[in-house]
């Protein structure tokens, strides 16, 4: 569970406080359902638990019963109930406990939340928000380690976002509830418990944008989710090597922010695409599609993929091997220049 | 005692005499189906369609028991649950024909009908959680009102329906499961589908059960209005399942079932027993809905192709 929240005072403004990206979650949760009485929390064990990483910490405890439900195991029910709570003017926050839990209710996701809006020619408006902890790096097995965005992103009529850092988490939260259109609000479960200073009072950038987190020339290395640290962490090795990054935090998968990506590739030449889901028609794939079309003279290199692997997830003591870090990433940079 | 059967008015008990207005709705159903199936004969349908005749009583004699309030939720056979709600023959036709006046704009279909409370979608069982949602929502804002979801026997083969069932009865909410039981999903007999019973089904979840065996409206709802009230009132879970009877194929020409079997499931035609009974009333309103239906036809075939003429507002966000 996330550490306990510590309030420092800082020479920033006294409503600075540094909060884990879990701690972010929930107090994103508390701030939405505390603005609109139509927010609810459905899940399995979110209740009495607080889900069992805890996001939901406390909120049936402070809004009852009505609004945080504790659900029987059944994906399709919790995402279909959450359907019709919503077309009847709630606005459900479905919480699915891991990412390969999510493929019981693919029928009602795609099937009806994606489609609901169209049908009724934007008559009908279906705000869930489903939640999904998803990645591996926590020593965990298949089903609970996986990356299953591309599934979401293909399929229209569904938004699909990935928060990479606790201040994102407390502000992307309430920026997916608070949209009408269906959103599936991925979390980086290893980061759960990184650490960042987050200031309640400041205005956030809207939620489908992506955003440059580190400026350099050298080449640019997009990623979104639990790789976003893997690859700064990348940039900050690299730049010792006098290798200077462009970092990129896609934030959105869907749709896609790739404006500043195309403007970044014109500049340094180079794309690396970093992302833990398999590369086969992925997000990667598609954003080394979109930039070779709109960057194709500005290109030194191809793009370059940097992916877990097409197999299913690993056991967790092979996951080291499957997951992208520091030395692929920047294995790959290496490649990209040397073309 | 979670389940019984009505069986009062039975198929081998001779029909009541409806009012004009039950019979023709009734009849306004057959010849809508009938004329869908010419339709695609005549190739001026496209993509395919499954027609309800033989079991348009179910939703004529639900109709009167169901008011503005109650959500509809129905399914890839619903062209009789849509024209007893709307009495709509026009708009259902321009939607299945892509004309101007679809209730959809031609963008939902034969299947995929939006209408106010009016919801239908061709995947079997996925609207059960969405209504148990709905009703969810009825029972804390609208008391009184209910969600009905109409399924097939073949529709218990989907996890869904158990999904949902689970959680009506957890949250004791106004669920009403209409079953048209036809035993046959698509081409396969429910004798090769299903084990066991929908009664067991539902009494394993503590659901209420009832079994109607008639095909009489007017006995039908005599017998089942007391369950469906109690459904509003006491907000519980009712699954009533129809033993009925699909006379047509499930699409157009998919039926496998042998000559000898068609005869049978004929044999049991509300519409020939009807018409046997009281042949004055029948003919007068047959042929008076079989003209409407023509002339309907006529009218949405010479219009123009239905457009997107929905306005679909800006995504908004915080």
């Amino acid at each position: 569970m996330a550490a306990p929240t510590m309030h420092r005072p800082t020479t920033a403004t006294s409503s600075t406080q540094t909060i884990t990206l879990a701690k972010g979650l929930n107090m994103g949760l508390r701030a939405a359902m505390e603005r609109d009485p139509r927010v609810i929390v459905m899940g399995e064990d979110v209740g009495r638990l607080g889900g069992v990483f805890r996001i939901t910490d406390g909120l049936q405890k402070d809004f009852g019963e009505q609004r945080v439900l504790d659900t029987p195991l059944a994906e399709s029910g919790i995402i279909g109930t959450a359907i019709g709570l919503a077309i009847r003017g709630y606005r459900p926050v479905c919480e699915i406990q891991f990412d390969g839990f999510v493929f019981p209710g693919f029928d009602q996701l795609v099937s009806q939340l994606a489609k609901l809006h169209y049908r009724s020619q934007g008559k009908v408006k279906v705000p869930v928000v489903v939640r999904i902890p998803f990645g591996g790096g926590i020593g965990a097995v298949e089903h609970h380690s996986e990356s299953p965005e591309s599934y979401f992103a293909h399929t229209a009529g569904l938004k699909v976002v990935a928060c990479s850092n606790p201040v994102d988490a407390y502000w992307m939260i309430q920026q997916a509830i608070a949209t009408d259109d269906p959103v599936i609000f991925f979390e980086p479960k290893r980061r759960y418990w990184e650490k960042a200073e987050l200031d309640p009072t400041a205005r956030p950038e809207p939620l489908h944008t992506s955003r440059v987190l580190r400026r350099g020339s050298a080449a640019t290395v997009a990623c979104y989710g639990p790789m976003v640290r893997t690859c700064l962490d990348a940039a900050a090795a690299g730049a010792e090597d006098g290798i200077d990054l462009e970092v990129i935090d896609l934030r959105t998968l869907s749709p896609l922010d790739l404006g500043p990506v195309f403007e970044s590739v014109r500049h340094t030449g180079r794309l690396v695409m970093v992302s833990e889901a398999p590369s086969e028609s992925s997000i990667a794939a598609e954003v080394a599609a979109r930039v070779q079309q709109e960057c194709f003279y500005s290109l030194e290199a191809p793009v370059l993929r940097v992916t877990g692997f097409d197999t299913p997830y690993p056991p967790s003591k092979l996951e080291e091997e499957f997951l992208p870090d520091l030395d692929r990433v920047l294995h790959a940079v290496d490649r990209a220049l040397a073309w | 005692m979670l389940t019984s059967e009505l069986r009062p008015g039975g198929r081998e008990t001779a029909p009541t005499r409806l009012d004009d207005d039950d019979l023709e709705l009734l009849l306004l159903i057959r010849h809508f189906e009938r004329n869908l199936l010419d339709l695609f004969s005549a190739g001026k349908l496209n993509g395919t369609t499954h027609t309800c005749i033989g079991q348009e009583y179910v939703p004529v004699a639900l109709a009167r028991l169901l008011d503005d309030r109650d959500y509809v939720f129905s399914n890839h056979r619903g062209h009789g649950h849509y024209l007893s709600r709307f009495r709509d023959p026009a708009g259902l036709l321009a939607e299945i024909m892509g004309r101007d006046g679809a209730v959809c704009h031609g963008v939902g279909g034969s299947q995929h009908i939006f209408r106010e409370r009016f919801l239908s979608t061709g995947v079997q069982g996925e609207s059960l959680p969405v209504a148990v949602g709905v009703a969810l929502h009825l029972k804390r804002h609208e008391p009184g009102a209910l969600a009905a979801v109409f399924v097939g026997d073949g529709t218990w083969g989907e996890g869904s329906v158990y999904e949902a069932l689970n959680m009506a009865r957890l949250w004791q909410v106004p669920l009403l499961v209409v079953v048209e039981h036809n035993e046959i999903a698509q081409s396969t007999p429910t004798t090769l589908q299903m084990a066991g019973t929908i009664a067991a089904r539902a009494a394993a979840f503590g659901v209420e059960h009832r079994r109607v065996e008639s095909a009489d409206v007017n006995a039908i709802r005599g017998l089942v209005a007391p369950a469906v009230e109690r459904v509003r009132q006491a907000n519980r879970p009712l699954v009533l399942e129809f033993a009925t009877t699909r006379i047509g194929p499930h699409s157009k020409g998919d039926d496998t079932r042998t000559e000898e079997e068609l005869r049978s499931v004929r044999a049991r035609d509300w519409y020939l027993a009807y018409q046997k009974v009281f042949p004055d009333q029948f003919a007068r309103l047959d042929t008076r809905q079989r003209e409407a239906i023509e002339r309907i036809t006529r009218d949405v075939d010479a219009r123009t192709p239905s457009r997107w003429e929905g306005s679909c507002p800006g995504q908004s966000e915080s």
